[in-house]
């Protein structure tokens, strides 16, 4: 297990924290290139596996992710690290907004920036997905699964909780007399 | 006494739901207006636009209802049992993961679920794009910003204050 100290983890989190502005799905591409890539805490592997124990758990997944990474580098202080690092900004910003409760909504022209934000968030997303799809998905199985969730979801719209138990017992049964490293 | 609801009720809600932010909404609406009226309905969609605009989870809108309610003491109350009961089950169910990662049960089962996880992330792409992608201007700063992160080094900071300063200029 690779480890990164308290502090590293701590300021690695508050800088994506800090920055990912439009949503939670902006801070997954924050952790690809920042722990993944830059720093090389963590494969790509292991990067999905903290998106994936960051759904099954309850609480806000992305968050989760967050933590499950912190614990991967340091065990429990590095998810608190984590947590701490990531939040920190949006809660001082929350409670400054509280303080001088400023009227937000009616703002125009911070609506034209979350706008822009938010179509960024896009694109952003649709990167990561590119690329953890090209990192993992090696065997038409893996397609397969990640194509049936992803049909179950957008046609069927079912919920992402059910799919993942789904893809949990299939996985099992698909894979089990059939491992590799 | 107010303090420890506001706690409880928080603690109770993130241990309990699964599925993200916004799925906890209802709950939270449930709680703080209708339930105890500690926030008009206004202050509640204020807290949520206030989640929103800040980087990060759209959790820190809870600093923002606990500091209604209670003042710093109840956003840094609010904060932390929001997060702990996050942090208890995530490093548990961390621990077994990389305890047992190996066996062919957890490492069988989540090979299905790790490629399962790419295609509700596609999913959830095709969501979030229906609702942002409503103009040229959203399509072109998406693919831009797309472009910049799959061939680039560079950092999503600056797409993200890039895509901001875009918005704003063609407001």
């Amino acid at each position: 297990m690779n480890k990164a100290s308290v502090r590293d983890i701590f300021f690695s989190f508050l800088k994506i924290g800090s920055f990912s502005f439009g949503g939670v799905y902006s801070m997954l591409s924050f952790f690809e290139r920042e722990l993944v890539e830059k720093k090389k805490w963590l494969s790509h592997e292991d990067f999905i596996e903290g998106v994936a124990i960051g759904q099954i758990t309850p609480g806000p997944p992305i968050v989760n992710t967050g933590i499950c990474i912190g614990y991967k580098l340091n065990r429990l202080k590095g998810a608190v690290a984590a947590t701490l690092g990531q939040s920190f900004t949006g809660v001082a910003m929350a409670i400054l907004l509280a303080m001088f409760y400023v009227g937000a909504e009616d703002d125009r022209i911070l609506r034209c920036v979350m706008k822009g934000i938010g179509a960024a968030v896009v694109g952003l997303l649709v990167s990561i997905v590119c690329k953890m799809a090209a990192k993992t998905l090696r065997d038409y199985r893996s397609i397969g699964f990640a194509l049936a969730a992803f049909i179950a979801m957008a046609y069927f719209k079912f919920n992402a909780i059910g799919i993942i138990l789904g893809a949990g017992v299939l996985g099992y049964l698909v894979y089990k007399n059939w491992r590799q490293a | 006494m107010i303090l420890f609801t506001l706690c409880a009720t928080l603690f109770v809600i993130n241990a309990l739901t699964i599925g993200g932010g916004y799925v906890m909404l209802p709950m939270l609406q449930e709680e703080f207006v209708m339930k105890h009226h500690w926030l008009t309905n206004q202050e509640f969609l204020d807290a949520i636009a206030m989640g929103q605009i800040t980087p990060g989870p759209l959790t820190v809108m809870n600093a923002f209802i606990g500091y209604k309610i209670a003042g710093l003491s109840g956003a840094l109350l609010a904060m932390a049992s929001s997060y702990l009961p996050c942090i208890i089950i995530v490093t548990l169910v961390a621990k077994f993961y990389y305890s047992y990662k190996d066996s062919t049960i957890v490492s069988a089962s989540f090979r299905g679920v790790k490629a399962a996880v790419i295609g509700l992330l596609a999913a959830v792409s095709i969501t979030l794009g229906e609702s942002s992608l409503i103009d040229p201007i959203t399509v072109t700063i998406a693919v831009g910003s797309f472009a910049v992160i799959a061939f680039t080094k560079l950092e999503p900071t600056f797409v993200i204050v890039g895509a901001g300063i875009v918005g704003w200029l063609f407001c």
